[in-house]
């Protein structure tokens, strides 16, 4: 089945750095992409904690817009992974609520048949490493600071997912020619979920500071994430704390694109607020290296 | 489906809970703010109404708690749930209310800005994102689906 790319609100209309590399490394993988039309996933932070149903529905609808394309749908995001693999796991289980979904759907034609799976793309990712490995131009070497987030690997009892040492971010990593570096609260959250991000900033930057802390002493040369909630929360969030650590953030898809040769202006990672040009030195650097080699 | 929270209770196992505080101590959340997890659900257990209480918005839903629960208590989603009784009590950060309303108008979490679109259109994208938000038809579609949806009533009664 092939895959429709469910960029996120966060990818599309602030970080579309993200969406740009999400684009251009899923094509050097081959991935069969098709292209549906969607709407915020929705956040779960808010909405469902807001009304549980409302929240199921406008899911729903995003789940049935792959099916009419007989496409599975690939996310980048924690947060709409979070959603879309909990609504179709709760439908599965609910068959109230599949007719509660349809009712409200049938008054826009539409209708949930639960055909499409849902994949978080760090699973595809990792099952490709060796497609990976052949395609990785230059080695950069970085030492990551690796933030999983929380909606990748919770809540365990459904994902089924090591959440306390979880390894797949680590494999990929060291695939890429990176190296992973450990610092305490590396499995914590950044800050941003639930709807603490925009309802209570002192909260949300309180949970930021302390891992940024960890982070910046950990000597990592970057922060990686897998979400673009996370990536605006660590990328913007910095900017927002007393302390200026100054550590670039990259989206998987985004270290994977410079590894595999891209420029980062053509993946669009110069366009970040905390700067990445020393990352981008770096690259540059390796792409002569592996160009002189050849 | 109308849940009152006696069915929460069940569904999430929140009466399994033996108060040993692993929860609180987990708290990603706690360290930053007044929200202490354990002192909720013994509250809920014990039938006392939580629905204005403010610290229920300080959780970050990272599920920590939930997973280290050696009970085996469903705490995050409870309180997801239990949100969902405040929320309906009229219990509506306002900050969220705007959020939900640019969502449901736009069909967007987070709406595009003229700033990005520069960036889209600089780094090679269509400036407009293929999705709802840009499709008029598709729009008015998603307007006409959430319309009867009972969010529309909390973000109009604010």
């Amino acid at each position: 089945m092939p895959y429709a790319l469910f960029p996120g609100c966060i990818a599309r209309n602030m970080y579309p750095s993200i969406e740009k590399s999400t684009q251009m490394v899923f094509r050097e993988l081959g991935l069969e992409l098709v292209e549906v039309k969607f709407t915020c996933c929705p956040a779960p932070g808010v909405i469902r904690s807001y009304d549980f149903d409302s929240w199921l529905v406008i899911a729903a609808r995003n789940l049935a817009a792959a099916e009419e394309k007989g496409a599975d749908l690939i996310t980048i995001c924690n947060g709409c992974y979070g959603t879309l693999e909990a609504a179709h796991r709760h439908l599965s289980k609910h068959p109230e609520c599949v007719v509660m979904v349809n009712e409200r759907l049938s008054a826009i034609g539409m209708s949930y048949r639960s055909k499409s799976k849902v994949v978080h793309f760090v699973d595809v990712v990792d099952s490709m490493l060796p497609q990976i490995a052949s395609k990785v131009k230059v080695e950069l070497g970085l030492k990551v600071a690796i933030h999983y987030g929380c909606h990748y690997l919770k809540p365990s009892c459904e994902s089924g997912r090591n959440v306390e040492s979880p390894e797949a971010l680590e494999r990929i990593v060291g695939t890429l020619g990176c190296e992973s570096v450990d610092f305490p609260e590396k499995l914590s959250c950044c800050g941003a979920g639930g709807g603490v991000w925009s309802g209570d900033e002192k909260v949300s930057l309180g949970i930021l500071a302390r891992k940024m802390r960890f982070i910046k002493e950990s000597g990592a040369d970057c922060v990686l994430d897998i979400c673009p909630f996370c990536h605006l929360q660590l990328d913007q969030g910095q900017k927002r704390l007393k302390n200026r650590y100054e550590v670039p953030v990259l989206h998987l898809n985004q270290l994977i694109g410079l590894s595999f040769g891209i420029k980062d202006k053509v993946l669009g990672v110069h366009t970040h607020m905390v700067s990445t040009r020393d990352i981008a030195k770096k690259a540059k650097r390796a792409r002569k290296d592996a160009e002189a080699e050849a | 489906m109308n849940r009152t929270l006696g069915q929460e209770l069940k569904e999430f196992d929140l009466t399994k809970c033996v108060q040993c505080g692993k929860c609180t101590a987990s708290c990603t959340s706690g360290r930053d703010s007044n929200l202490r997890t354990r002192r909720l659900v013994f509250l809920v257990k014990s039938g006392r109404d939580v629905s204005s209480d403010k610290d229920l918005w300080a959780c970050t839903t990272c599920y920590t708690c939930q997973e280290r629960c050696p009970k085996g208590v469903k705490v995050t989603d409870a309180i997801i749930r239990i949100r969902n009784s405040s929320a309906r009590a009229g219990n509506r950060p306002s900050i969220h209310l705007t959020a939900i309303r640019s969502l449901l108008e736009s069909s967007d979490g987070f709406p595009i800005t003229p700033d990005v679109s520069k960036i889209r259109s600089m780094i090679g994208l269509p400036i407009a994102p293929v999705d709802v938000a840009h499709d008029e038809a598709e729009r008015e579609r998603f307007r006409k689906l959430v319309s009867a949806l009972a969010i529309s009533g909390m973000a109009k009664e604010g």
